[in-house]
């Protein structure tokens, strides 16, 4: 297995008194697979994804992902860590705005030293050849429509060749030809062996995963 | 370039106009400190190129007289390498119809052959002919005189003579005349002899052999020499060995730089705290995207090393800008300094280690100041970045002072808006007080400065109740005195004193030579108390003792410990505070040996007047020279009051006073007007003035450029509440209000607060600079105008660096302005 949650916990204080985002899950995931979790607003799924990313510390359990403690390690090794093992794509796209497309995307080579200066633009460019954006590469973001924003902030998270990919709500922001579009994305990366893992309200998304995770109220519940 | 690079760029590209505005702010810091080095860079090296080259005398030996004997004397002594002989007279001199000025004539005997404190011939004649005086180049102005012209020049023995303008000279050794307020001529021996002086010379210059920058070697070449020439049997009356290499505004210069500097430093200084405003709103309003950047690999020390680019752009416009100014600005302030010393520029080149340390300094100071609000900014998680909404405000509410401040009612809601706004960015409101107030605290202090300056100087010549001083030289009889006086319409009232030198003989002194100098206003025309023109170049130890008529109508000491005289004392003395500070060990009670001429004496102290900027003076009853020195009935110095204490009443007085003085066979030095007297002080006083207000006006300037940036800053993060105003109903106008009252609260702020600060800080700066420039503390005093003034300054300031954002915050169009996140 390539994830593993066990008895994973977190309560945050705030200024209403504590609240319980996750209660005790136990998850596990395999490489390759495609999972969605699925719940109402609220449920703990974007908690459950920022644990496994390293993003927020659990207040108890373990999150292992790759054989790799996440709790154990510091922010800056985190940082580190997330940069090669883990990509990340939000609802909101979150790309830089004063970058250019194949900046952004060349954003985490930059930063994790993953490949040689020379070689990141044209990698960053097959990213995006890839997500359909090439033609895109020199514009700013806000030239982008939402989809191509989206796609190109999965050509980013894809920058490092990580092993896990886990997008929050990827498809929230967008009309529904270009959610179709993003989740086949998606869809061919976990068949080319990437874990793929979503938080998502689309209910029309069976074809396209392996495996529905639901939770409700903090808890697994199927 | 990398892509964290071009982030940095683009970043600040797109934030051009805020960061030009801090860049602008830390440019004047660094164009006043650059500007402050380049002119010592540059004076160092001029006034080594100028003042140096006139080979200024290693030390003055004033003798009775110096002949072709004492020349070959001091020729042959194996300590010096050249000996020149000359003589300063005093007297005064007229040029049509202008006033009566104060001369000081140099007797040079060869000018082809001057190799000693030279003198630079610029124009006309030279060497200057029988009857004809060459004027020093700055003198001009106020002889009011030019090349060709007859000039009236009356002498100590009372003769007058016309003496044509012949040339002009530079003499670099010699204080701007301006300041000064004295005529320097250049004379020969035959026209000293027209003037009815005799034909000789009485000052011996030398300049030494070996380390002529070494003065305890020059002390022991001088000891040496005098010695040899007394064992000759000539009389050395006195010897002056000046700092060697030494220009003698060299110390006022550099206070002057170091002000100026500290100056530019504490703009800087300021100016960093715009930086922390502009990155701490610059990181808040991208914690989502430092957020991601995390979530992508970044680490802390590469997100921090983005927005550390960005100050070190900052530093590097900031620098480029001041560069080009201070260069400018180095020009203005050598050309001013270099008339302020008397010499000439030949070249303003910088060295490039000014620049080098100017770029270092201004790239290091945005990068210190960032450190901080990076360091903070960066260490966020990426967790709590993402799950930032934003810019949108937090917090406020939370705290006593937010309720306090809800609580407060009355006002129109936009006010209350405004007012409670200010408060949100706690941080950033400090930083711009601070700006605002320190440039209030600056303007205030320098209207205090220059108001307890005047009130100081007013005390010193308010204990002076005459209106004209009359050197005599020598002792003539009070009555014949009061005959000449008498006979002149014009006077209320006169006094015959007795003025002498003193030297200090209590043990613990360090002795004669070594005990320090004060310079009075630069030892010059001074306003001594005693008068002494004679004193004017200042010698060592010796300080003036004056022997005052008893129960004086015409001196009302400002006794600051102990008592005044009395009419019973005979062996007390009053001690002014120049000569307590150069003499601490002189305290009320104690008594001290003087020696004054050949004879030695006991005195009391008896009291401390306080006496600012005058050099030092021993106030004595004159009974002690009466009963001593057998001068009953006799004075050497004479002061008048007069009807009217205007410049043309004492003119008037002079004129007519000249006549009666000659009828009664009485010869004068020298006259000194109390009106004369404050002339260099109002100019020194002036000159710091200036200087104060130009440092309000720049600080003003860096505070405005803050409350602008901390204003485009509160509008962009509240772009969205400028929209919900605008949804419910609010006008343009009533949005632009709102952040022009926000910004006049914050003014407001600064305006109170530097005015609480002012009193105690702007006394402290006043006593610091007149210590510097004058060895002397002030009267203070508070002028009221500061505050008025600057509170309509802040005003206007605060409206108008709030102009532009509050126009912006008013014309956004409400749909984008709920959509901005």
């Amino acid at each position: 297995m390539l994830i593993q949650l066990r008895g994973l916990t977190k309560t945050y204080e705030t200024p209403a008194g504590a609240f319980t985002a996750l209660r005790g899950v136990d998850l596990t995931i395999d490489s390759g697979e495609f999972v969605a979790i699925v719940g109402k607003s609220g449920s703990g799924k974007s908690t459950l994804l920022n644990m496994v990313g390293g993003i927020d510390r659990p207040t108890a359990g373990s999150v292992s992902v790759g054989g790799t403690t996440i709790e154990e390690m510091s922010e800056n090794q985190l940082a580190l860590w997330r940069g090669r093992h883990v990509g990340l794509v939000f609802q909101f796209f979150q790309l830089l705005p004063t970058l250019t497309v194949a900046e952004n995307v060349m954003l985490p080579m930059d930063f994790c030293g993953t490949f040689p200066p020379a070689e990141r633009r044209n990698r960053a460019i097959r990213l995006l050849e890839r997500v359909g954006v090439a033609d895109q590469a020199n514009k700013l973001p806000s030239a982008l429509s939402g989809g191509q924003q989206q796609r190109t902030a999965i050509a980013r998270a894809l920058a490092n060749e990580p092993p896990v990919i886990l997008a929050d709500e990827p498809t929230g922001n967008l009309d529904s030809g270009t959610a179709r579009d993003v989740l086949d994305l998606l869809r061919g990366m976990a068949s080319a062996g990437t874990t793929v893992v979503i938080a998502t309200h689309e209910r029309d998304i069976a074809s396209v995963i392996d495996r529905t995770v639901q939770i409700a109220d903090g808890v697994v519940v199927k | 370039m990398t892509t964290p690079w071009r982030k940095v760029v683009r970043d600040f590209w797109q934030e051009r106009t805020r960061s030009l505005l801090v860049a602008l702010a830390m440019a004047l810091g660094i164009a006043a400190f650059s500007a402050v080095l380049s002119t010592y860079a540059i004076l160092n090296r001029e006034l080594n190129q100028g003042y140096l080259a006139t080979n200024p005398a290693s030390a003055t030996l004033r003798m009775d007289k110096v002949d072709e004997e004492v020349l070959k004397l001091a020729a042959g002594d194996l300590g010096v390498a050249v000996a020149e002989a000359r003589r300063v007279v005093s007297g005064r001199i007229k040029a049509g119809p202008a006033q009566w000025r104060t001369l000081m004539l140099f007797v040079v005997k060869d000018y082809k052959d001057i190799r000693v404190s030279t003198i630079i011939h610029e124009a006309g004649a030279w060497p200057p002919g029988p009857g004809e005086i060459l004027i020093e180049r700055d003198a001009f102005q106020v002889a009011k005189a030019t090349i060709g012209d007859t000039v009236t020049v009356r002498m100590p023995n009372g003769e007058f003579q016309t003496l044509r303008v012949t040339g002009r000279v530079h003499d670099v050794g010699q204080a701007q005349a301006r300041m000064e307020n004295i005529v320097y001529g250049y004379i020969t021996l035959d026209t000293l002899a027209l003037l009815g002086e005799a034909p000789h010379l009485n000052q011996l210059k030398i300049l030494v052999k070996g380390d002529a920058l070494d003065k305890a070697h020059i002390e022991d070449v001088v000891d040496g020499l005098k010695k040899s020439l007394e064992a000759s049997g000539h009389i050395v009356r006195s010897v002056d060995v000046p700092d060697p290499g030494k220009h003698p505004h060299a110390d006022l210069m550099g206070m002057l730089l170091l002000a100026i500097s500290s100056f530019g430093l504490l703009v800087l200084a300021l100016s960093g705290v715009l930086v922390v405003n502009l990155l701490t709103a610059l990181m808040a309003s991208q914690v989502r995207q430092i957020g991601m950047m995390k979530a992508i690999g970044g680490t802390r020390g590469q997100i921090a090393r983005i927005y550390l680019g960005q100050a070190f752009l900052l530093g590097l416009a900031a620098v480029a800008i001041a560069l080009p100014f201070s260069v400018l600005g180095a020009r203005a302030l050598c050309q001013y300094l270099a008339v302020f010393l008397n010499f000439d520029m030949t070249s303003f080149a910088v060295p490039p280690w000014v620049y080098a340390l100017v770029a270092l300094v201004g790239l290091i100071a945005p990068l210190l100041a960032a450190a901080y609000p990076v360091a903070k900014g960066s260490a966020i998680t990426v967790w709590a970045a993402l799950s930032d909404y934003g810019v949108t405000d937090r917090g406020f509410g939370a705290g006593r002072l937010d309720r306090a401040l809800a609580s407060v009612g009355g006002l129109a809601r936009p006010i209350l808006l405004a007012i409670r706004n200010s408060f949100r960015r706690r941080s950033r409101l400090a930083f711009t007080v601070l700006t605002l107030s320190v440039a209030g605290l600056f303007f205030m202090s320098a209207l205090n400065v220059r108001a307890s300056m005047i009130n100081t100087i007013d005390q010193l010549f308010a204990s002076k109740k005459f209106d004209l001083s009359i050197n005599l030289g020598t002792m003539y009889s009070v009555d014949q005195l009061q005959r000449a006086i008498s006979r002149t319409p014009g006077a209320s009232g006169f006094e015959g004193w007795i003025a002498t030198d003193g030297v200090l003989l209590t043990p613990g002194t360090d002795g004669p030579r070594a005990a320090p100098a004060s310079p009075g206003l630069h030892g010059g025309s001074g306003a001594g108390a005693a008068g002494h023109a004679g004193d004017a170049a200042g010698v060592g130890s010796r300080f003036a003792v004056l022997g005052v008529q008893s129960a004086t109508r015409l001196l009302k000491l400002d006794i600051g410990e102990g008592r005044d005289l009395q009419p019973d004392d005979v062996d007390s003395l009053v001690a002014n505070t120049a000569l307590v500070t150069r003499y601490p060990q002189i305290r009320v009670g104690d008594t001290i040996a003087l020696r004054m001429g050949p004879s030695e004496s006991t005195w009391h102290v008896v009291g401390i007047a306080r006496e600012a900027f005058s050099p030092p003076v021993a106030y004595v009853p004159r009974a002690y020279f009466e009963r001593a020195g057998g001068h009953v009935g006799m004075t050497n110095t004479v002061r008048v009051a007069l009807r009217g204490s205007d410049a043309e009443s004492i003119d008037r007085f002079r004129e007519a006073l000249d006549p009666n003085l000659e009828a009664e066979g009485i010869k004068a030095l020298s006259t000194t007007s109390k009106t004369e007297s404050r002339y260099g002080f109002d100019q020194h006083m002036l000159m710091i003035y200036i200087f104060l207000v130009v440092m309000s006006v720049i600080i003003g300037a860096v505070g405005g450029l803050g409350l602008m940036t901390t204003m485009s800053l509160n509008v962009l993060e509240r772009r969205r509440e400028m929209g919900v105003l605008r949804a419910i109903g609010a006008s343009s106008r009533t949005v632009w209000l709102i952040v022009v009252i926000e910004a006049l609260a914050i003014g407001l702020m600064s305006f109170l607060i530097a005015t609480a600060v002012s009193v105690p800080v702007s006394g402290a700066l006043g006593d610091f600079v007149a210590q510097a420039m004058f060895r002397s503390g002030l009267s203070f005093l508070f002028d009221p105008n500061g505050p008025l003034i600057w509170f309509a300054v802040s005003l206007i300031l605060s409206a108008f660096a709030s102009f532009v954002p509050a126009w912006n915050a008013s014309r956004a169009p409400v749909r984008e302005a709920l959509g901005f996140e």
